[in-house]
């Protein structure tokens, strides 16, 4: 059974069709890109993918291990396993990031594995891992933080929830070259060697050489026009989304 | 003329006055007859350090006030009004010179279920270092609080009053003098009573006095709490921030007004005020009124505003999206709104106790 599957999905926001007929399979332990211009639908998927009201669906399904998941809030889909790591992650000033993580954990994973040594080792690991310094734990949630600082900040999440699915939403935009090899690391030690699976959303492929993906999709106006291997992104690198159109 | 003379001698206020408009003096007084002070208790009043350990030396809460407060810079007839019905109940918080404690004290008053009322005169000595918190609890139908006096040369003080009265009215009036560099963050978490009025004034008459007024209200069912703070830039140098937090819900009605005055001389003042409101229901309502006073050119700013909204629903995604429910979500969000002025009125201590306090009190509205 696929991890996910996304079946025939058209959807939209305020009435306008964004994405016109999507067919997509995750297989667990896969790793999936998309990749697509500006305004193709890619941030729509991420968004319907993990229940943002805003957005309407308007036929299809997206299914997590054959369960639809598109009668359940974000909440529950959060619970189910489905992780986003938001392209533009929100501030939550006065909320502090050790209260808000705990919470999450607790949420997600369970009370007891956000108590005592257990997920304080986690943490610390995390956090060394992805070069997080410890003064972090008392600012508020991406209140004053740098792009970076969000961006690996999302990812210390992903390693801590260890989902089912991550949906990383142009994790890689606003970082540097050390950056995205640091927040690349994260991910491939949350997904890498587990039963869970990934569907990173990229303009670039500079990211898709640290976290090789097993299959990469373009996006072009919210159709999957073309699959491929890894070698796929780096023909768009080259030669940009033209040649696709023809 | 004592206290009780002046009271009874003057012309009651009406709506038109600016600090009554939008809750009269006759829906504030114990019993509605403005033309009496009717006899209220004192309630239970106790000093000590928060986690219950030994006071140290050089502060103490004395019974009796000494002489009659300057009431020059306050409402004349709130402060004569509960100076006299707080006859058998009057304190003075003496505060040696130099005092210092690592843990905040706290002045616990317990209304009981009684009518009460009660005055602490603050004598902060000079140069002294310490959290004070003052907490008001208890299911009286009616609690006055008179808060006077002084924070003296170059003493820095985290000054927090707490009101969670089960039920009733509270009316609290603050006249705290500033002087020379001292500095002062004063807090108000407010919760709990039905009705509150606090008319809170801080007065910098010397150079370099600092100030913070910071406030965390939580309003739910059909409360009305009315917090009107004025801050008073007499001298050089001194600086003044307010940010004042109110989050409301059910049909309840926040009121925040603000009166900023720079007197002319005051060169180099630095001042701002702003008030933000988190409306949590339609039914919800939240007044914010900042005004502005400014005699002196050569300061170095002076700024008001206000904002008011829903809660935001792209946090609430954010959250959701990280396994919070819908109630997880809402009240965590409400919680870090007021965390952001509770966060700033102390040290860890302080602010620790602060969010048990409140979170207490979010709990208990969410059951």
């Amino acid at each position: 059974m696929s991890l996910l599957e996304i079946k025939d999905l058209h959807a939209g926001i305020d009435g306008n069709e964004i994405l016109k007929g999507i067919n997509l399979k995750i297989g667990p332990g896969e790793i999936h890109a998309i990749m697509g211009r500006n305004g193709s639908g890619k941030t729509t998927t991420a968004n319907i993918i993990m229940g943002h009201p805003d957005f309407e669906v308007e036929k299809g399904d997206v299914l997590l291990e054959g369960e639809s998941l598109l009668e359940l809030e974000a909440w529950e889909r959060a619970r189910k396993g489905v992780f986003l790591s938001f392209q533009y992650p929100q501030a939550v000033p006065g909320l502090q990031v050790g209260n808000f993580l705990r919470k999450s954990v607790a949420s997600i994973r369970g009370e007891g594995e956000a108590k005592g040594s257990g997920f304080r080792e986690g943490l610390t690991a995390a956090m060394e891992a992805l070069d997080i310094p410890r003064s972090f734990m008392s600012r508020y949630v991406n209140d004053g933080f740098s792009g970076g600082e969000k961006k690996r900040f999302e990812i210390l999440q992903l390693m801590l929830l260890r989902p089912r699915l991550a949906v990383l939403d142009e994790t890689d935009s606003g970082l540097d070259i050390d950056g995205i090899r640091t927040v690349s690391e994260g991910v491939n030690a949350a997904i890498r060697g587990t039963e869970s699976g990934a569907l990173i959303i990229t303009h670039y492929s500079r990211i898709l050489e640290h976290v090789q993906p097993d299959v990469v999709h373009v996006l072009l106006d919210g159709k999957i026009v073309s699959s491929g291997g890894p070698e796929l992104a780096t023909k768009l690198e080259e030669k940009g989304y033209e040649w696709l159109k023809q | 003329m004592d206290s009780t003379s002046r009271y009874l001698s003057m012309e009651k206020p009406n709506k038109a006055d600016h600090l009554w408009r939008y809750t009269p003096w006759k829906k504030v007084h114990p019993t509605g007859d403005l033309s009496e002070i009717p006899p209220l208790s004192p309630p239970e009043i106790s000093l000590g350090i928060i986690d219950g350990s030994e006071l140290p030396p050089g502060i103490e809460l004395k019974r009796g006030v000494f002489g009659e407060p300057d009431f020059s810079m306050s409402s004349a007839l709130t402060n004569s009004f509960l100076h006299s019905s707080a006859e058998t109940s009057r304190w003075t918080l003496v505060v040696d010179k130099g005092f210092s404690s690592e843990k905040p004290v706290i002045i616990d008053i317990k209304t009981g279920d009684l009518a009460s009322v009660a005055h602490i005169s603050l004598e902060i000595g000079k140069m002294s270092e310490f959290e004070l918190i003052t907490r008001v609890t208890g299911s009286s139908e009616w609690f006055g609080l008179l808060r006077t006096g002084q924070i003296q040369d170059g003493a820095v003080v985290n000054d927090v009053v707490i009101g969670l009265l089960d039920r009733g009215t509270m009316l609290r009036s603050d006249s705290i003098e500033i002087c020379r560099d001292a500095q002062v963050r004063a807090g108000t978490v407010s919760s709990g009573s039905e009705r509150t009025k606090s008319d809170l004034r801080y007065i910098m008459r010397e150079t370099g006095g600092n100030i913070r007024v910071l406030g965390s209200i939580l309003s739910a069912e059909s409360m009305h709490l009315d917090h009107h703070i004025e801050i008073h830039h007499e001298a050089p140098e001194t600086f003044s921030r307010l940010s004042w937090h109110s989050a409301c819900g059910g049909s309840s009605r926040t009121i925040g007004t603000g009166m900023l005055t720079i007197r002319k001389g005051s060169i180099g003042a630095d001042a701002a005020q702003i008030f933000h409101n988190l409306l949590l229901s339609k039914t919800a309502e939240a007044d914010s009124i900042p005004e502005l006073e400014v005699m002196e050119n050569d300061v170095i700013g002076c700024g008001h505003g206000t904002a008011n909204g829903p809660i935001d629903e792209e946090q609430m995604f954010y959250l959701k999206a990280r396994g919070f429910d819908e109630d997880d979500a809402k009240r965590s969000l409400i919680a870090a709104f007021l965390n952001s002025t509770l966060s700033e009125m102390g040290g860890v201590d302080l602010h620790e106790w602060l969010v048990g306090e409140l979170t207490l009190q979010l709990e208990a509205l969410n059951a």
